[in-house]
């Protein structure tokens, strides 16, 4: 067989080719690392004092709908007169409850465990809205499709944080990876945290701390 | 949203409290022709009720036919609606875990419709050919759809396959039968339907009421009242134990959640369904009894089938819509809006499954004396 004016032998082909579809198939360092993350993230109940900057950030970053929200405040009044107030959000499960229900597949968990919809996909049929505890999905009217946070995704791809993240003045919400060393790791693995709803069993990716017991219905 | 009000939603069900608008109503009543082919399919295995197999397959048929177009007129994007067959969630992978019941049912519900059609083209191939043979502006397709069969003999030929065709089309019936109650019960988190602990029994018994009450209202109007005892009869019995079965089932429904909620602040959220389940007793109790006194006086059948769909229509306005509006948080009730539209949205779907039978009836004869004239 002659190769680039070389005669080589059958195996030597053989043997050359199959490298170069392992070399192919071997994912390089930076596809490995983009595999190994988990993102999540981390609000600090106590540090939130209302002032609606994510949810209006979110709302300009996301284009979302008036009347709908992909992240909000709940606010809670204790007996003792004391306010808290709690941001909530898509929880980006690890074992979403939304994913199953879609006809199509439009919803899906990508690699960093984000679960984000496919709009091409996306036939606005309900199902994964009635399908999550959290009420962080809702059917968005202008795009006929499923609509929830995607954690930034435009963003992250950018190396930017989500708009949420990157507004908040007193620092309540911090993101990161699980699997990579940061604030946000440290945080999650040293200090006892909380999530919504743990007895629905999804697995939260939002871990939350000074959760008050009434908000976490 | 301050804790000391009983009230706590979140505000994306504020903006649309009723994600499945009242057309998935419509749907879930035309899911009664999947349980008329059922009977249809029981009916032609056991030679029991034989006489009703043409008015329930061909019944059957029609609503299970235009079943689908309840939910289309409720996608927010209908153009892209071929999706569910053509990119169906149907296998787990990593990305996708799990299996869409939607999806699943949406092929069942070709292979129910193709299963269904082929046993009624086999089914009424003989009477077509007496059809065709008698002349009149239908000969010719009447010629066509009796596929070849000119005799007794070569149509005894066909039993096997018709048999076949019976066990086989029970199982995605089945499926649909109890769809959309497994579908609310297991892939939604919607509280109401997650505690509606019975809903695919009361759901599954009350598809069978529709049905039947249907079937008796429709040989009603076809015979202008002189209803033929012989032929009512069985769907009586059946009726008459479907609407018992419901009443059964709502009442023990509303013993657990007594049971479960009594001492809750989930008990002021449970109350606004709780009346419309005493109203689908007290009505189905009554078709109940007037199924039971039909069967000695025939002419009464009419009432059962009004009681009957009173009862259902509240009880299944009741489950999908009513359970809408309470809140996934269990603790706040959603105030109902509809749009302006949704009761051509509804009926539309009903009337093209009445608007296909119609079309059926002149072709297919909807009594037979004997199996298959």
């Amino acid at each position: 067989m002659v190769l680039g004016g070389q005669v080589i032998g059958r195996r030597d082909f053989i043997k050359t080719t199959s490298s170069l579809v392992l070399l192919l198939a071997t994912p390089t360092d930076s596809l490995k690392e983009q595999e190994k993350k988990r993102y999540a993230m981390l609000i600090d109940s106590s540090r939130c004092y209302g002032c609606m900057a994510c949810v209006v950030t979110c709302a300009a970053e996301n284009n979302v709908p008036i009347g709908f929200f992909r992240t909000w405040v709940e606010r809670f009044v204790k007996p003792t007169g004391a306010v808290i107030f709690v941001p909530k959000q898509c929880n980006h499960c690890e074992d979403p409850p939304c994913v199953r229900p879609c006809p199509t597949r439009a919803t899906f968990r990508d690699p960093n465990g984000l679960v984000l919809i496919d709009d091409n996909l996306c036939i606005g049929c309900g199902a994964c809205v009635q399908a999550c505890p959290y009420g962080a999905r809702f059917p968005n009217p202008v795009k006929g499709t499923a609509d929830k946070c995607t954690f930034c995704y435009h963003r992250l791809n950018k190396g930017l944080l989500p708009a949420c993240v990157e507004t908040c003045p007193t620092g309540a919400r911090i993101f990161g990876s699980l699997t990579e060393e940061n604030e946000l790791k440290n945080i999650v693995e040293s200090v006892p945290t909380q999530v919504l709803k743990p007895h629905a069993n999804t697995r939260p990716m939002i871990f939350y701390m000074n959760l008050p017991e009434e908000a976490n219905r | 949203m301050m804790l000391e009000t009983s009230q706590y939603y979140y505000p994306n069900e504020a903006t649309t409290p009723i994600v499945w608008d009242p057309v998935v109503f419509a749907y879930t009543f035309l899911i009664s022709g999947a349980d008329m082919i059922i009977l249809a399919s029981l009916a032609y295995l056991t030679k029991r009720l034989t006489r009703a197999i043409p008015l329930l397959i061909v019944l059957g048929i029609s609503f299970f036919a235009t079943v689908l177009f309840g939910p289309l007129a409720d996608l927010r994007s209908p153009h892209k609606a071929t999706l569910i067959f053509s990119s169906p969630h149907l296998l787990p992978t990593a990305e996708t875990p799990g299996i869409s019941l939607i999806a699943f049912q949406s092929i069942l519900w070709i292979i129910g419709l193709i299963l269904s059609v082929t046993f009624a083209l086999l089914y009424f191939s003989y009477n077509m050919y007496l059809k065709a043979s008698e002349g009149g502006k239908l000969s010719k397709l009447c010629r066509i759809l009796s596929l070849g069969i000119r005799d007794e003999a070569s149509y005894n030929k066909l039993q096997p396959i018709l048999k076949g065709l019976a066990i086989i089309m029970i199982v995605p019936m089945t499926f649909w039968g109890i769809y959309p109650a497994s579908l609310m019960i297991s892939q939604t988190w919607v509280f109401l339907w997650r505690n509606w602990t019975t809903l695919i029994f009361a759901y599954y018994a009350d598809t069978f009421v529709v049905a039947t009450a249907i079937s008796i209202l429709v040989y009603f109007i076809m015979k202008a009242g002189r209803v033929d005892s012989e032929m009512v009869k069985p769907l009586l019995k059946v009726h008459a134990a479907g609407s018992i079965s419901v009443v059964g089932i709502t009442a023990l429904q509303l013993a657990i959640w007594w049971f479960w909620f009594i001492d809750s602040p989930i008990n002021q959220s449970i109350a606004i369904v709780i009346p419309f389940m005493y109203l689908a007793i007290v009505l189905l109790s009554a078709s109940f009894l007037l199924s039971i006194i039909s069967l000695r006086f025939p002419v009464v059948s009419v009432f059962v089938s009004l009681a009957a769909f009173s009862g259902t229509i509240i009880n299944k306005w009741n489950m999908v819509v009513n359970g809408q509006l309470i809140s996934a948080t269990g603790l706040g009730v959603l105030e109902l809006h509809l749009p302006s539209d949704w009761l051509m949205l509804t009926i539309s779907p009903i009337s093209l499954g009445v608007f296909i039978f119609v079309v059926l009836s002149f072709i297919f004869q909807l009594e037979v004396t004997k199996l298959g004239k």
